[in-house]
C-alpha cells in the first residue's frame, strides 16, 4: 500500500517515531490543550448574562456547540510554521531536504501523532464540562460523529496547507512566523471559535463565508453538536479550498527550494 | 543603580538597532493589532445587541477595559514576550551560563534585556481608547484620579510580570514552556471582559488564584472612578507578594540548574 | 587543610554526581518511560584535589565526557558541587558574588554571547555597562584589545557577517573587557582552522604574560595545551590521574625515544644492541628505542662509534601516546 508515493513501512515508522518524540512532551501537550478553553471562557460569558435569547439560541444548544468548537480546535491545530522556521534557521532543513521524503509530510505526521497525544487530554477536558454543566450532555449519532470527523480532518488539511504557504515564505524572509499572526488573527474572529457565527449581523456573515474559516471551526462544531448545518454545501467549500491551496503549496515550495538551493543555504 | 539604568539603555538601543533589520515586521504588528482590536470590538458588541448590558457595564465603560487590555497586550508583546519567551533559549543553547556570570541580576538581565518597538503603537493605541472610552462615559479626569489609575495599572502589570516569569522560569526544568504560555495568554484573555460578567466561581478565581480582575477591571474601573480604596490597597500587597514569590522561584530554579547543568 | 597565599585556586575532594532519567529506545521504552521513570546517580567528577597557582595557565585534558567541563564550571561557579570545596582567590564560586564575577570570565567554544545581528561594538558596550566600566575605560581597553586581537573594523561588521575565527576573537575580546584575572576557556578554539588557532594561541600566552592572568583550558587539540600549557591536569573517568607539567607526562607516558640513523655503510644488528633496542633494521638504516636518561650518551657514542650521514630523535606524538592512555585506561 503506497499513501504519497510513501509505503505502509515508511508512513507506520514516521508516525510511531513521532508519537514517542511526543510523549516525551506529554505535560506540554496537556498544557496545550488546555490552552485551547477560549470557548468555555465565552460560553460562561454567553450563559451568564443570558445573550443567546438574543440569537435565538437555549443555553444547552450553546454549551454543545462551545464544546464541539473545543474539540474541533483540538484536532485542527496546526504549528508547522513554527517547528519550519526553527528547522530552517537551526539548518535542520538541509539534511530534510535531501531525504526521499517531502519536509512537510514530516510535519503532517507531527501533528497527527501530537494530535494522538491530545486525545485522552482533550476527552478529559470534555468530561470536566459535562460534570459542570450535566444537563449540556450529548452522544452525538454515529452519521453525525462520522461526518463531524471528516469534517474536522478536512479543516485540518484546510489549516495546515494555510501556514504551509506561509511557512514557505521562509525560504524568503528569515520571520515568517510573524506572518502566521496575519492568518491567526482572522481566524480567531471568523472561526467561529468565540461566538456561533450564526450570531454575526448578515452582511459580516456574508463577507466571513467567502473565507475559509469558518470552515475550519463553525462547520464542523456545528455538525457534531447536532445544530442545523448546510452539509453539502460545507463539504463542498471544504473540498474547494483544499483544493485551491494544495497546488499553491506545492508550486510556492518549488520556488523556494529552488531559491534555497541558489542561495546555497 | 546607576549601572543597571545605563545597561537597560544599551540594551534598548541595541535592540532598536537590531529591529531595524527587520522593518517588516514592525508593518505585521501594526496589521496585527489593528485587526484584533476591530475584532475584539465587534465581538463585543454583539453582548450589547438590543440595548443589553454586559455585568452591569455600559457599552462605553465596557470599551476602557477593551482599552486597558491593549495597553497591557502591547506591553506584553514590547516587552514580556520578546524577553521571557527567550528564556528558555538561553536554557536550551547554555549561554545562560553567560548571564549567570555577569556581575549583574540575571532576572534583571532576562527580563529587559530586549524592547521591542512594534509593541509601541498598541501601548498608544490602548492609552487612547481607554481616555476616549472614559471621557465618553462622563469622566472627568482629576489628578487624583490619574493617580489612582496609574498605580493600578502598575499592579497589573507587576502581577502579570511576575505570572508569566513564573512560567518562563520553569523552563529550567521543562525544555518546552511555550504552551503553558500559552495557557496563560488564553486565560488572560477572559481580561477582556468585565469582571463582573462571568460566573461568580470564574469571578472568584479571576480575582484571587490568576488575578485577571487587577489587570484590566480594576484599572478601568479606576479610571471611571469607580475603584474602591482598599481594592487598590489589596492589590498593592498582592502584586508584591506576587513579585517577590518570583525573585524566589528564580533563586530556587538557578539553584536547581545550577546543580544540573552541564 | 594548608593554604599556602600563592595559591589561588584550590579544589579540595570535589565530587559531582548527576541524576539521569533512563529511557529505552523505541515506543515499547517510551510507554515504559512514561509510567515509570527511573533515574539513577551518575558521577561526572570523584574527589579530585589540586592547587593552582596565580599567573599558571593549565591544561585540563580528557576524553569525551571525561569530566573537564564539569570541573571546569565548578571552579567559575555554574554548577555546585555534590562533595567537596573550591576556593577561587578567597571566594566560594557557587554564591556568584558581584566582586568574584568580576574577577573571572568564561569563554566556550561553542556558545555564542555576542549578539547575532549586531556588530561586536554593541555587545561590547552592554558587557561595559554591565561590568561598570565608563565609556572611556570601555574605549580604551577594546583598543587595547583589538590590538592584541588584530580586529580592526570587523568589530563594527554584524556578527552573522563574521568568520568563525573573527567571531570567536571578538567572543574574546568581550570576554576579557572586565580585565578578569581568572579565565576559563572551554574549548576555546574548536571548529577553528589552523592559522586562527594559532592566532588565538598566541594571543593567550601573550595575554597571561602581559596580565599575570590565570589561564585554565580545556581543548582537543594537543597543539593548544603544547603550545600554551606548562602544567597539565589529566581526569579519566572523573577522576585525576595525573597532575604535571606536560614533559614529564610525555615521559612517564613513554620512557623511550626514536632514533633514527642512516650509515655510510650497511652494518649487522648486534652492532647496535648495546646502545639500545633495535626496532627496525634495513641495509643502512637503523631505527633505535632509546631511553630518556640514556639519550645524550648513546646519541654521542654512536656519533663517536660510526660514520653517520643523518641523525633523527623523534618522539611518539603526543596525541597518539594520551589516545593510547585514555584507551587503556590507566596507568601508575
Amino acid at each position: 500500500m503506497r499513501i504519497f508515493g510513501l509505503s505502509f513501512k515508511v508512513i507506520k515508522t514516521l508516525l510511531t517515531t513521532q508519537y514517542a518524540y511526543m510523549l516525551e512532551y506529554r505535560i506540554e501537550i496537556a498544557l496545550w490543550a488546555l490552552s485551547g478553553v477560549l470557548p468555555f471562557i465565552m460560553f460562561s460569558l454567553w450563559s451568564q448574562n443570558d445573550v443567546g435569547n438574543t440569537f435565538g439560541l437555549n443555553d444547552i444548544g450553546l454549551a454543545r456547540y462551545f464544546l464541539s468548537a473545543f474539540l474541533v480546535r483540538q484536532f485542527s491545530v496546526v504549528w508547522v510554521v513554527f517547528s519550519f522556521e526553527e528547522d530552517s534557521l537551526s539548518g535542520r532543513l538541509s539534511p530534510y531536504l535531501l531525504q526521499p521524503l517531502h519536509p512537510l509530510l514530516r510535519y503532517v505526521a507531527a501533528h497527527l501523532a501530537e494530535q494522538a497525544t491530545r486525545l485522552p487530554f482533550a476527552l478529559a477536558i470534555a468530561i470536566t464540562f459535562f460534570v459542570l454543566n450535566p444537563s449540556s450532555f450529548w452522544l452525538p449519532s454515529l452519521p453525525q460523529l462520522f461526518l463531524a470527523y471528516l469534517s474536522t480532518h478536512l479543516a485540518f488539511s484546510i489549516a495546515f496547507l494555510l501556514q504551509s504557504l506561509v511557512a514557505a515564505l521562509c525560504f524568503w524572509t528569515e520571520k515568517s512566523s510573524a506572518l502566521e499572526r496575519l492568518i491567526f488573527v482572522p481566524y480567531l474572529f471568523l472561526s467561529g471559535l468565540l461566538v456561533p457565527l450564526s450570531a454575526f449581523p448578515s452582511n459580516v456573515l456574508k463577507v466571513a463565508m467567502l473565507t475559509p474559516f469558518p470552515y475550519l471551526i463553525n462547520f464542523p462544531a456545528r455538525i457534531l453538536s447536532g445544530m442545523p448545518v448546510d452539509i453539502f454545501n460545507g463539504f463542498l467549500a471544504q473540498f474547494l479550498w483544499i483544493l485551491i491551496l494544495l497546488p499553491s503549496v506545492s508550486i510556492l515550495w518549488k520556488l523556494g527550494v529552488k531559491r534555497y538551493t541558489a542561495m546555497g543555504a | 543603580m546607576k549601572r543597571y539604568i545605563k545597561t537597560i539603555r544599551l540594551f534598548w538601543s541595541t535592540a532598536f538597532a537590531s529591529q531595524l533589520e527587520y522593518q517588516l515586521n514592525f508593518l505585521i504588528e501594526l496589521l496585527a493589532m489593528l485587526g484584533t482590536l476591530l475584532g475584539s470590538v465587534f465581538i463585543l458588541s454583539l453582548f450589547f445587541t438590543g440595548g443589553r448590558q454586559l455585568g452591569d457595564w455600559t457599552w462605553e465603560s465596557a470599551l476602557v477595559i477593551q482599552g486597558v487590555y491593549t495597553f497591557l497586550d502591547g506591553l506584553t508583546n514590547a516587552l514580556l514576550r520578546p524577553n521571557l519567551t527567550e528564556i528558555v533559549n538561553y536554557v536550551r543553547e547554555g549561554t545562560l551560563d553567560y548571564v549567570l556570570l555577569k556581575p549583574i541580576d540575571s532576572q534583571f538581565w532576562l527580563s529587559v534585556k530586549k524592547f521591542s518597538f512594534a509593541g509601541l503603537p498598541e501601548i498608544i493605541l490602548g492609552l487612547s481608547i481607554v481616555f476616549w472610552a472614559a471621557t465618553q462615559s462622563g469622566t472627568s479626569f482629576s489628578f487624583y484620579l490619574l493617580s489612582v489609575f496609574i498605580i493600578s495599572l502598575f499592579v497589573g502589570f507587576v502581577i502579570l510580570y511576575s505570572v508569566w516569569f513564573l512560567i518562563a522560569a520553569s523552563s529550567i526544568w521543562f525544555v518546552k514552556t511555550w504552551n503553558a504560555t500559552e495557557v496563560l495568554r488564553a486565560l488572560l484573555a477572559a481580561g477582556r471582559y468585565p469582571i463582573s460578567a462571568y460566573p461568580v466561581i470564574l469571578r472568584f478565581i479571576f480575582t484571587l488564584v490568576l488575578p485577571v480582575a487587577f489587570l484590566t477591571t480594576f484599572p478601568a474601573e479606576a479610571i471611571l472612578g469607580e475603584l474602591q480604596f482598599n481594592i487598590l490597597f489589596f492589590g498593592l500587597i498582592l502584586s508584591s507578594l506576587f513579585f517577590i514569590f518570583s525573585r524566589f522561584f528564580w533563586k530556587f530554579a538557578l539553584k536547581h540548574y545550577t546543580s544540573a547543568s552541564s | 587543610m594548608h593554604n599556602n597565599p600563592s595559591d589561588l585556586i584550590i579544589v579540595d575532594q570535589l565530587s559531582k554526581y548527576y541524576r539521569v532519567a533512563n529511557k529505552q529506545p523505541g515506543f515499547k521504552g517510551t510507554l515504559k518511560h512514561f509510567f515509570d521513570r527511573r533515574s539513577y546517580d551518575v558521577p561526572a567528577v570523584t574527589n579530585i584535589s589540586f592547587k593552582i597557582s596565580q599567573g599558571e595557565v593549565v591544561g585540563f585534558l580528557g576524553a569525551n565526557g571525561a569530566g573537564k567541563t564539569t570541573l571546569l564550571k565548578m571552579m567559575c561557579g555554574l554548577i555546585h558541587p555534590s562533595t567537596g570545596l573550591v576556593d577561587v582567590g578567597g571566594f566560594s564560586p557557587q554564591r556568584r558574588q558581584t566582586a568574584f564575577l568580576k574577577e573571572i570570565t568564561l569563554v566556550m567554544g561553542q556558545k555564542q554571547q555576542l549578539i547575532w545581528d549586531l556588530p561586536p561594538m554593541d555587545s561590547l558596550y552592554v558587557n561595559a555597562a554591565v561590568y561598570g566600566l565608563s565609556d572611556h575605560e570601555a574605549k580604551a581597553r577594546i583598543n587595547e584589545l583589538a590590538d592584541m586581537l588584530e580586529l580592526g573594523e570587523e568589530l563594527t561588521r554584524p556578527v552573522r557577517k563574521l568568520s568563525l575565527g573573527q567571531r570567536m576573537k571578538s567572543e574574546i575580546l568581550a570576554a576579557l573587557l572586565h580585565k578578569p584575572s581568572v579565565l576559563f576557556l572551554d574549548e576555546p578554539t574548536l571548529g577553528l582552522d589552523v592559522n586562527a588557532q594559532a592566532r588565538v594561541r598566541s594571543f593567550l600566552s601573550e595575554y597571561n604574560k602581559r596580565t599575570g592572568a590565570t589561564i585554565l583550558l580545556t581543548s582537543h587539540y594537543m597543539a593548544d595545551i603544547t603550545a600554551l600549557c606548562p602544567r597539565v591536569i589529566c581526569i579519566h573517568k572523573g577522576s585525576l590521574f595525573y597532575d604535571g607539567d606536560l614533559d614529564s607526562l610525555a615521559n612517564s607516558l613513554s620512557p623511550s625515544r626514536e632514533v633514527k640513523v642512516e650509515l655510510k655503510n650497511s652494518c649487522s644488528s648486534d652492532q647496535f644492541e648495546k646502545y639500545g633496542e633495535v626496532q627496525d633494521l634495513n641495509d643502512r638504516f637503523v631505527c633505535l628505542l632509546v631511553s630518556r636518561d640514556k639519550l645524550t650518551d648513546v646519541v654521542s657514542n654512536l656519533l663517536t662509534d660510526f660514520d653517520i650521514i643523518d641523525l633523527e630523535i623523534g618522539d611518539p606524538p603526543i596525541e597518539q601516546l594520551i589516545g593510547e592512555l585514555f584507551i587503556k585506561g590507566d596507568i601508575n
